[in-house]
């Protein structure tokens, strides 16, 4: 398999993860939820349990009026929800909605001692005229936190149409009771909790799915672009570099006529004593080298390089007057 | 087409899942209610609330001269007692009612979780001249408020025994529980037996010494001096109103008990008008002729020891109230 034809299956990789990621991203359960329940009934009810259980999430409350929350010992709370009716939030059964459970108050435990004789046979026929006042008159609207006492209440608080409570804020082991203060009904009950979303690979899942996406595109042009031309353009430009310096001669003069004619070479003279004197002796190769040009003798020519210590001691005096020649 | 579709909702079906399983499941439900931080039946703002509801309501009652402005805070024989007070007060140079302090050194609320249940309070003391007061408030249901019912000052010299504080409050003791020996009934009854008895009595040694008793028995013995000195009869009537008495358990396992007492006292003498003290013939209703009998509505305040304790029960706080003198 080719480079371009793993790239190009990189790219189709890439594409489903990106778009799986993008779906996922935009399918991502939100990490706040809010599970919430309807209530049909003027007093709610959250038993010790369910305020342990909500911790430090906001309970809410939603109706028309006045709301008071309010809070007592178990047996108090008790004994005032037993004469009303009263939603008690239960549990959450899924992140959406919130369990409750309705109450109705308890029976007076006293009997009704009259009873109602069989009517005989001579009572008056009751009127077959309904009543228009029986069902026509409006529920009256009643205070319940003044129809009794308030000393069992140990904490309160009271907002209009809304009202929430940090559920820590209410003391360990208490019930919160909440009113409609005018006794409509109360809307609905909430909880806001955070829960806990396996999303981390979410993020990372679309950054590779992006990068093979790129790859694979790339890919996926360069199989529609004929590159020969300047595959062809560039490979003879190479070429080119390459013959530079092999046939032509350099201009008199330049850098590369000075280099070739051993200019950068150290001038080096050796005294022989034995021979001495003979001054006519050219001892220094660059000086050979002028000569030998100038008598039409090649660089190549030249005498071979001198001793070594003497190579050491002119190198220094090499550098110390043409350090770019030395380093050529 | 077909096997698209099923393609597709294959897709989003495996997407679903996978981001289903992204999300945490609900908390499990707390099965256990946490501890009460305070399991008294009433806190120290609860407490200090009715004090000063109870004070305020007396205190207009006061300022009117009239106990039908006691409704809600201010009840059972604080009504009546009140009355004869204010009739006392309103005569020339009457004693002015007793003062109530609205300031308390102590608070000792019950840890019932039934009712009734009660309230005590001991007072800042009034005056140079006077002990501190002991107020007893009731609680007949959760829809009553707290009542101040009965008050009593100090016994010179007498303490009050430990009791527990608003974070437990007070056990709640019938009059029947054989915790304490004897149990508040017994202890109501047999001192009762003593005030009938008087001071040679068996039940004398059963008791610690009190002021109160000893100015009954006084006050008896100079009725019957004078009933046989003018050839009269004195008769004394005691009885307890058991409907009334309350009893709170001690921080060391005694109790408190709390006990009206009626006491009825009448002279006679046979073909004599009797006479009466002229501070109290504002209370008397009829006309005096050989028979008078004066009503009093007494409160004390009884501590019993824990059982094996090396002390007598004793009355602690005692009140004595004339509220009607009478012809017969």
């Amino acid at each position: 398999m080719s480079l371009r034809t793993t790239a190009l299956v990189a790219g189709v990789i890439g594409v489903l993860l990106l778009a799986a990621g993008l779906i996922a991203d935009a399918q991502r359960p939100p990490r706040d939820v809010t599970p919430t329940a309807a209530v049909s009934t003027a007093v709610v009810a959250y038993e010790p349990e369910m305020i342990a259980f909500a911790a430090d999430n906001r309970i809410g409350f939603s109706g028309e009026g006045e709301i008071v929350a309010l809070t007592a010992r178990p047996s108090d709370a008790q004994a005032w929800l037993s004469q009303h009716d009263a939603t008690y939030v239960t549990g959450v059964p899924d992140w959406d909605t919130l369990a409750t459970d309705v109450a109705e108050p308890e029976p007076s435990p006293s009997p009704s001692g009259s009873a109602s004789p069989t009517p005989s046979p001579s009572d008056p026929e009751p009127s077959p005229s309904p009543s228009p006042s029986a069902s026509a008159a409006p529920a009256e609207e009643v205070d319940l936190l003044a129809e009794g006492s308030q000393d069992h209440w140990r904490q309160d608080w009271r907002g209009t149409g809304r009202l929430s409570i940090v559920a820590s804020d209410v003391p360990a082991g208490e019930v919160l009771v909440v009113v409609s203060r005018d006794s409509t009904p109360l809307t609905d009950v909430d909880l806001s909790l955070t829960r806990d979303v396996q999303d981390g690979w979410i993020t990372p899942l679309i950054w590779w799915g992006a990068f093979l996406t790129v790859v694979g595109v790339i890919a996926l042009i360069l199989r529609f672009v004929d590159l020969r031309p300047a595959q062809a353009k560039g490979e003879k430009w190479i070429a080119d570099r390459q013959r530079v310096g092999e046939d032509d001669d350099p201009s008199p003069g330049s850098r590369r006529a000075r280099r070739a004619a051993g200019e950068h070479l150290p001038d080096a003279s050796l005294v022989d004593e034995d021979e001495r004197p003979a001054p006519s002796v050219e001892s220094s190769p660059r000086r050979a080298a002028s000569a030998a040009a100038a008598s039409g003798a090649s660089a190549a020519s030249a005498p071979s390089a001198p001793s070594e210590d003497a190579t050491d001691a002119d190198t220094t005096d090499a550098d110390t007057t043409d350090g770019e020649e030395g380093r050529s | 087409m077909i096997s698209r579709t099923v393609r597709a909702a294959g897709t989003t079906a495996i997407a679903a899942i996978a981001l289903a399983g992204c999300v945490s499941d609900v908390p499990a439900p707390v099965t256990s209610a946490p501890p009460l931080e305070a399991s008294g039946a009433l806190l120290d703002a609860q407490s200090a609330r009715i004090i000063e509801e109870t004070m305020a309501e007396l205190g207009e009652a006061d300022d009117a001269r009239d106990t039908e402005l006691m409704t809600d805070r201010v009840g059972g024989d604080v009504i009546t007692i009140r009355r004869a007070e204010y009739t006392l007060a309103e005569a020339d140079d009457g004693p002015a009612p007793t003062m109530l302090p609205a300031e308390m050194q102590a608070v000792y609320v019950s840890a019932a979780e039934t009712w009734p249940r009660t309230m005590a309070t001991v007072s800042v003391q009034p005056s140079d001249e006077d002990t501190p007061i002991v107020m007893l408030w009731v609680q007949e249901s959760i829809d009553d408020d707290y009542q101040l019912r009965e008050w009593a000052h100090m016994i010179p010299g007498a303490t009050l025994p430990a009791m527990p504080g608003p974070s437990t409050g007070a056990g709640q003791l019938a009059l029947d529980d054989s915790s304490i020996t004897p149990t508040a009934q017994e202890t109501i009854e047999q001192y009762v037996e003593l005030l009938i008895a008087g001071e040679g009595s068996e039940r004398d040694e059963e008791f610690a010494p009190d002021t109160y008793r000893e100015r009954l028995f006084a006050a008896r013995q100079t009725y019957v001096d004078a009933a046989s000195e003018a050839d009269g009869e004195y008769v004394e009537t005691v009885e307890p109103d058991l409907e009334a008495s309350y009893a709170m358990a001690t921080a060391d396992g005694g109790a408190l008990v709390f006990a009206p007492l009626s006491i009825g006292s009448s002279f006679t003498v046979e073909d004599a008008t009797v006479s009466i003290a002229e501070e109290d013939e504002p209370l008397l209703d009829g006309e005096l002729d050989d028979t008078v009998t004066h009503t009093y509505r007494d409160f004390i305040v009884i501590h019993v020891p824990a059982e094996g304790a090396d002390a007598l029960p004793g009355v602690v706080a005692a009140e004595h109230n004339l509220i009607r003198v009478s012809d017969s």
